[in-house]
Formats: structure tokens, C-alpha cells, sequence
């Protein structure tokens, strides 16, 4: 390998310019897509990461089972004294139960229907570090608020749920009733956590008198130093037996928010690997039209591979040349495809914020924009490869004689 | 004279035979993704609406809006449906009948196993024969429900199957529903749609009475209209009546009125969304097998600068030259297409049994029609037509005189 070798095969990337053009354009097609939904993948990663760290490991669910959505079901729910018991387990610091069901809000002649979750007052501390939200405008709900409620963080733009915006001080009907919006909560990242509608556990109670005692969602944390892995498991095990059930017919579940956090990761690593193995199938393509560039290149230059191996270039030096060009080839791909991607997947997650999915952003990290370029750089020469054998192989006296 | 532009561009291609192949493989890749994956999710979409079973041009169905989504119908709603409406509905003209439809969760126990699921209602009398009919429920084993049948339960066909309950549940074996002891008085025959092979069916009288569901908390209305030409009129006549009775205005209903197709049609356009976005992916990479022709012909120009010279010095038109690379192109294009269009029916007909095998799911069916095949044929045609169509240009512009001079 030495500077000759090297500028010998920049220059004849040069002179064939829309034939190297041709080649760059097929594999940076390929790599721009991968950039970019790789940048998907780790940035939902990433996003998740953050949560389990602000929302804190050390949170457990306690819902009950039913067909469809885990507390909706009216006919299995936990109660209070469920919540009285697990709170005396050993290794349960915090506990909160909510109330949790379908409502219907109306405000100026617009109807939508979202989940109203009741709140208990006492620990509405906890709650809020449960779910990762926090009061962005006007303020919580207080003791005594019967008619008062806290909403989404989608509610105060225009055509997000109502066509108007909502703000702190406005008259809206929940079920019904007449109730004062006091605060709003900030994002969450998805269109129906951003819609959620919040009272206090006493308003859902008269709200909603044939749910009292049903409840439909119950937070709580491990103490420090407690396995929320092997909480769960003895609150499942004790629950069990307090509540009278056998094992295996649980009519509830405990989670923790690891798990949960887990699950949805692993479903979404499945989903975006299959995308990015679609994707994979045009990079095939673009190193098949690689190979054929490179057959072509070292047809062309049968006779200029025999003049080299006559005035003494050895095979390993005519095999270098070419490997060079194809990797140059793909590593040229490799850049512009990372910079478009860099593009496409930006406009992307401004498409997803747009639409209420913020938690659907990119992420950008080192080792992605480096091992895109890598990657295409092994394609390239990889691609070149057999080619390049084909054009160490001639013989210089058959290669100088062809025409 | 026409049949020489095929001679010519096929011994030209013959003549660079692995540049050909390796041109012809890049479509190949592309047309066999476009194929399999178009095919496979074309399959699934079928296998998904047909999951859902009341189909038929004069049904509609009433519900009270609510959250739509986590349960099954009439779950989320806020202001339920009473039962007095369903016979308000019938009286209505050019409706057929109208009936109250309940569908309530429970456990299912069997063999010592406990399951959590739904359950839906049978009406009685005339109606039951009704809604037979329009659900075409035949039994594989016993018989179907009757008007005296209490503490009665029409099981679905998978409840057969020994995985749910360690062993299956055949007809007049005893089953404990919300810790009551029901008598399985038939199976439906198998229809693969879950909302029948999964289903637990019971008398209405029986769930009001034993199960305690609320009879004033009705989960869907079916109505049955006498002239399906009529359907939109009746549907505005239902909608006139219930703003009446749940004192709504127009524009605040706090009820849906629609037929099976319209819920059908919305879930099929997410499902097709889904679809195009991995489609548009897969595409990229025949974008890249277009680019590989275009990249092939240009060297096929560049090569037979020479031969192109002495053709026009003879006396051949630009258009001859232009047709003899469009040829050739267009024919990459299209065998390329066509070997793409074998693999990927092959891949779609062979990931789907995989598939089948590996998750025992029938959803995973891959449906490939003769629409797919002749459109993939016609756009890899138009694909190598379309990336032929610059390096052509050139050849047929490239001057006698200088193409003569330059080749070496």
C-alpha cells in the first residue's frame, strides 16, 4: 500500500465521474435509510432510559386483569383495603390507588371522550413522580376541589383535541358536570397520556357513585435497596391469598415499571429491525451494482493492469488498487447517505412531534454516524472484492495482447 | 426491421453476459421485496378484517360513544344504550328488527384452569333466529342454544383445542363461569374469525338473571334494515330518534350509528398505512436496481461508441439507436422482473407456513393475485424503461463523425 497506488485510484474514480457518481447514488440510498431508522431505534432508547431514570426503577403497578385494557374492566378492580394491605408489606414505601375510567368532556358544543383518572390528594406527590408529569401552567388540585379538574398537556393547542385552545379558568362539562380547568400537566410524549383528564379522588367518586371502591390502578415504590423484581412477586403471592384466590387465577397483576419498560422496548426492537432488514435488501443491490462497476473498470483496464504487472506490480498491488477504489466508493455513499439520513430522520421526528408523538425523536450518538460510514466502506470493498481478484489474477502477456 | 432492434440488443447483452446478470439481479432483489412483502401484508389485512364476522349490506349497529379503544364495543361508553331503545328503534320505518346485544366479562374455568374473557348475548324468541342467520352459527357438536336453556353456554371452536385448558371442552361438559357451573350445550363450527372461534355465547335472559350484567347498560343494538337500498334513510331515521330521546344536538351526538363495512374500512385504512410505509422501504432498493440499469447502459453507450458511428454512417436514424438501447433496458428491466416475481411468491408463500408453524397464528397468510404479478412485470418493464431512457438519449445523439474518431 503506498501514496501511487492510492492516487492512481482516485484518479480513475475522477475520470469515470457519472459511472462513480452512479455507484455512490445506489448505496447512499441504502445507508441513508438505516441511518435513519436506526436514529429511531436509539432515540426511543434513549427516551426510555430517561424515563426509567426520572420515573424511577424502583415503581410497581398493581392492576387488576379483565378482558381488553387492564382497569377497564368493571367487573375486576382493587379496593381499598387491597391498597391498606399491600401498603403494610414489607419493602412498599410509597403507595397511591387511582381511579381510573372513560369520560366525556365537552367544552364550547365540542365533545371528546378521554380517561379521567381520580387522584388521592395525599399522595399526589408520588403520583406525579410516577407518571413523570408536572404542573406547566396554573396550578394542582387542592383539597376540597370538587369542581375544578387538571388536563393533558394537549389541551392548550388549537385543533390538538378541541379546535380551540384551552386555558387556565375555562368552563368545561366532564360527564355532565360543570367543571373549572385549574392547571394543565406537561407532555408525556403520546396523543392519549397528553389527553388524560384529572380530579380529585373525591369528584370521581360523586362523578361516577357506582365506581366507589373499584380501583382501576394502584402506584407504588420498593424501598431502597428492595428487588422491585422480587416485590412484585411477594405482593402477588400475599395479594393472592387476602384477596382468597388460587394460584394461577389471579383476577389481578403486579408489574414493575422495568418490566413494563422492557416489554415495550423489546416490541419495538422487533418492529424497527425488521425495517431496517428491509433496508438492508437495497444495500444488496447497491454492492451487486458495485461488483458490476468494478467488472467493468477492470475490463477497461486489462491493458493498463498488464503494462503495471510488466514494469513489475506485484498481484497484491493491482488487488489493493481496486479493493481502494470500490471502498472509496462505498465510504463516499457511506457520508452523504449519513448527512441525508441526518436530514430525513430530523424532518421525521418533527412529522412525529407534530402529530403528538414527541417521544418518537432521533437520536444522533458517535458511534451511529461512524458505524453507518464503516459499514459502507466495508460494503464498498467488500463488493470490489472479487473483481479485484479477477484483475490480479491476468496474466500481463494475455492482458497486454487484448484490445 | 423491427424484429433486428431485438436481435441486436439481445447479443449485445449476451455478449456481456455476468454485466447482464448482475444488472438483472439488482431488479430482481428489488421486484422479489416489493412482491413478498406487498403479498404478505395484502394476506394479513385479509386475515384481519375477516376476523370480524357480522358482515352484510343491511345490517347497522347503534353504540354510545365513548373512548373507542381497550375493550370491546360498548366498554368505554359513557351514556350506555337502554334496553327500551332497541324496540323504539324496530317501530321505526323500514327497519326489520332491532335488538339489544350484551357483552360482559367474566372468568371461564375449566380443568382447574382460569381463563378471563367475554362473553355476548343471545336474544330470544324470533330474534335468536335472526341473529343465527345473520351470523350463520352452526354447531360442530351438539346443538345451538334454545329459548329454555338457562345456565347454558355455546362455546367457540378453539375452546376444542387442548392448549387453553390443558385439555379441550367438548359439548355437555360442565364449565364454571364467574364461579357458576354452566353446561356447554354445543361448539360452533370453526370459522377463523376470532370473534366465533373464541366466542361464549349465552341466552340474554341467562346473563341478566345469573350473571347480574345490567340490563339497562346495552353494549350494541343491531338493527336489520328491510331494504339494504334504504340504509342511508333508516340511518338517518335512527340518528333523528336517539338525538330525540338523549336530548342531543346535531353535531353532539354522544352515539355512532353505522354499518359493519364503515368499522371495517377504518381499520383496514391503518392497516394499509402500515403497509405502504414498509412498501415505500422496500421500494428503495429497486430504486437502486434502476440506478444499477442506468449505470449499465451508460457503459453499453460509452463501449459501442464505435459501433453506434458506424451504424449512423450507414444510415441508421437516431431513432433506431434511441429504440436499440431503449430495447435492451426495458428487457433488463423485465427479466430481471420476472425471476423477481418466482422469488417472491415463492419467499411470501414460504415465510407465511413459517410463519404459521412458528406462532400457530392462521393470521399469517400471504394473498398474491394476478393484479401483484402483472403490475410488478408492468413497473419493472417501465423501471428499466424509464433508466434506459438518458444513456438512449446520448446514444442517439452522439455525432457519426466524432463517435467514428474517438473510439480507439
Amino acid at each position: 500500500m503506498n501514496l501511487d497506488e492510492i492516487k492512481y485510484s482516485l484518479k480513475n474514480l475522477a475520470k469515470r465521474k457519472l459511472r462513480s457518481g452512479l455507484s455512490i447514488l445506489s448505496i447512499l440510498i441504502g445507508i441513508t435509510a438505516i441511518f435513519a431508522l436506526v436514529s429511531f431505534g436509539l432515540g426511543i432508547q434513549l427516551y426510555m432510559d430517561t424515563l426509567a431514570e426520572e420515573a424511577g426503577a424502583d415503581k410497581l403497578y398493581v392492576q387488576p386483569k379483565g378482558a381488553g385494557m387492564p382497569g377497564m374492566d368493571e367487573n375486576f378492580f382493587l379496593t381499598q383495603d387491597d391498597i391498606d394491605f399491600v401498603a403494610k408489606i414489607n419493602g412498599v414505601k410509597d403507595i397511591t390507588g387511582a381511579y381510573f375510567r372513560a369520560g366525556e368532556l365537552r367544552f364550547k358544543k365540542e365533545v371528546t371522550y378521554y380517561f379521567v383518572f381520580g387522584m388521592d390528594l395525599n399522595e399526589l406527590e408520588f403520583f406525579m413522580e410516577g407518571f413523570n408529569i408536572d404542573i406547566i401552567k396554573g396550578r394542582g388540585l387542592k383539597k376540597g376541589d370538587m369542581n375544578k379538574l387538571v388536563l393533558g398537556y394537549n389541551y392548550q393547542f388549537e385543533d390538538k383535541i378541541f379546535k380551540r385552545a384551552l386555558k387556565v379558568g375555562d368552563k368545561v362539562e366532564l360527564n355532565g358536570a360543570d367543571f373549572e380547568v385549574v392547571g394543565f400537566y406537561s407532555e408525556v410524549g403520546n396523543p392519549a397520556d397528553d389527553a388524560q383528564i384529572y380530579i380529585t379522588l373525591e369528584a370521581f367518586e360523586e362523578l361516577y357513585p357506582e365506581y366507589i371502591d373499584q380501583f382501576g390502578f394502584v402506584l407504588l415504590s420498593a424501598e431502597k435497596g428492595v428487588n422491585p423484581t422480587e416485590l412484585a412477586d411477594k405482593i402477588t403471592d400475599k395479594l393472592r391469598k387476602h384477596r382468597g384466590e388460587e394460584e394461577g387465577k389471579e383476577t389481578f397483576f403486579v408489574q414493575s415499571f422495568e418490566d413494563i419498560i422492557k416489554t415495550f422496548g423489546d416490541i419495538i426492537n422487533v418492529l424497527n429491525g425488521v425495517l431496517i432488514l428491509i433496508a438492508l435488501i437495497s444495500l444488496i443491490v447497491a454492492s451487486v451494482n458495485i461488483m458490476n462497476t468494478m467488472y467493468t473498470a477492470v475490463l477497461e483496464r486489462t491493458k493498463e493492469i498488464g503494462i503495471m504487472k510488466a514494469v513489475g506490480a506485484r498481484n497484491e498491488n493491482i488487488l489493493f488498487i481496486f479493493v481502494f477504489e470500490s471502498g472509496m466508493l462505498g465510504m463516499l455513499g457511506g457520508i452523504i447517505g449519513v448527512l441525508l439520513g441526518y436530514v430525513v430522520a430530523s424532518i421525521g421526528g418533527a412529522v412525529a412531534a407534530g402529530a403528538g408523538y414527541s417521544l418518537l425523536q432521533p437520536a444522533f450518538p458517535w458511534y451511529l454516524i461512524v458505524g453507518c460510514i464503516l459499514f459502507s466502506l466495508m460494503v464498498g470493498a467488500g463488493s470490489g472484492f472479487l473483481p479485484a481478484i479477477r484483475a490480479s489474477k491476468q496474466k500481463p502477456v494475455d492482458s497486454l495482447r487484448y484490445e | 426491421m423491427f424484429t433486428d432492434y431485438f436481435r441486436i440488443a439481445f447479443r449485445s447483452l449476451a455478449n456481456r453476459r455476468l454485466r447482464t446478470y448482475l444488472t438483472m439481479i439488482g431488479i430482481f432483489i428489488g421486484i422479489a421485496a416489493v412482491v413478498s412483502l406487498i403479498g404478505l401484508g395484502q394476506g394479513l389485512r385479509v386475515a384481519i378484517t375477516s376476523q370480524f364476522g357480522i358482515l352484510g349490506t343491511d345490517i347497522l349497529s347503534v353504540q354510545a360513544s365513548g373512548v373507542t379503544f381497550g375493550g370491546p364495543p360498548g366498554s368505554g361508553a359513557i351514556t350506555p344504550l337502554t334496553s327500551d331503545l332497541a324496540d323504539k328503534i324496530e317501530r321505526i320505518n323500514g327497519v326489520d328488527i332491532a335488538f339489544a346485544r350484551y357483552i360482559d366479562t367474566g372468568t371461564l374455568e375449566f380443568n382447574d384452569i382460569q381463563v378471563i374473557g367475554f362473553a355476548a348475548s343471545i336474544p330470544h324468541g324470533d330474534e335468536r333466529k335472526v341473529i343465527e342467520k345473520m351470523l350463520n352459527l352452526k354447531t360442530e357438536q351438539g346443538r345451538l342454544l334454545r329459548d329454555d336453556d338457562t345456565k347454558a353456554v355455546l362455546l367457540g371452536h378453539d375452546f376444542t383445542k387442548d392448549d387453553m385448558f390443558g385439555r379441550g371442552i367438548s359439548s355437555n361438559d360442565k364449565v364454571l363461569i364467574d364461579g357458576i357451573q354452566f353446561r356447554v350445550v354445543g361448539i360452533i363450527e370453526k370459522k377463523g374469525s376470532f370473534m366465533f372461534d373464541q366466542g361464549v355465547f349465552m341466552n340474554e335472559r341467562t346473563m341478566i338473571d345469573i350473571l347480574e350484567t345490567d340490563e339497562d347498560e346495552v353494549d350494541v343494538i343491531a338493527v336489520k334494515v328491510k331494504d339494504e337500498k334504504q340504509i342511508e334513510a333508516v340511518q338517518e331515521r335512527i340518528e333523528n330518534l336517539l338525538r330525540k330521546e338523549r336530548d342531543v344536538d346535531v353535531g353532539e351526538e354522544d352515539f355512532v350509528v353505522q354499518s359493519p363495512q364503515a368499522m371495517l374500512e377504518s381499520l383496514d385504512s391503518t392497516l394499509f398505512a402500515i403497509q405502504l410505509f414498509i412498501t415505500i422501504i422496500a421500494l428503495i432498493s429497486l430504486l437502486v436496481g434502476g440506478i444499477g440499469i442506468m449505470n449499465t447502459m451508460y457503459t453499453a453507450v460509452l463501449e459501442r461508441t464505435k459501433e453506434i458511428g458506424i451504424m449512423k454512417s450507414i444510415g441508421a436514424r437516431n431513432s433506431a439507436i434511441f429504440a436499440l438501447f431503449f430495447i435492451e433496458s426495458g428487457f433488463l428491466g423485465m427479466v430481471g422482473g420476472g425471476v423477481g416475481i418466482l422469488l417472491g411468491l415463492t419467499f411470501a408463500y414460504g415465510l407465511a407456513a413459517i410463519g404459521r408453524l412458528a406462532l400457530g397464528s392462521d393470521l399469517i397468510q400471504a394473498s398474491i393475485g394476478f393484479d401483484l404479478i402483472f403490475g410488478a412485470l408492468l413497473f419493472s418493464f417501465v423501471l428499466g424503461t424509464i433508466f434506459g431512457v438518458l444513456p438512449a438519449v446520448r446514444a442517439s445523439k452522439l455525432n457519426p463523425v466524432d463517435s467514428l474518431r474517438q473510439a480507439k
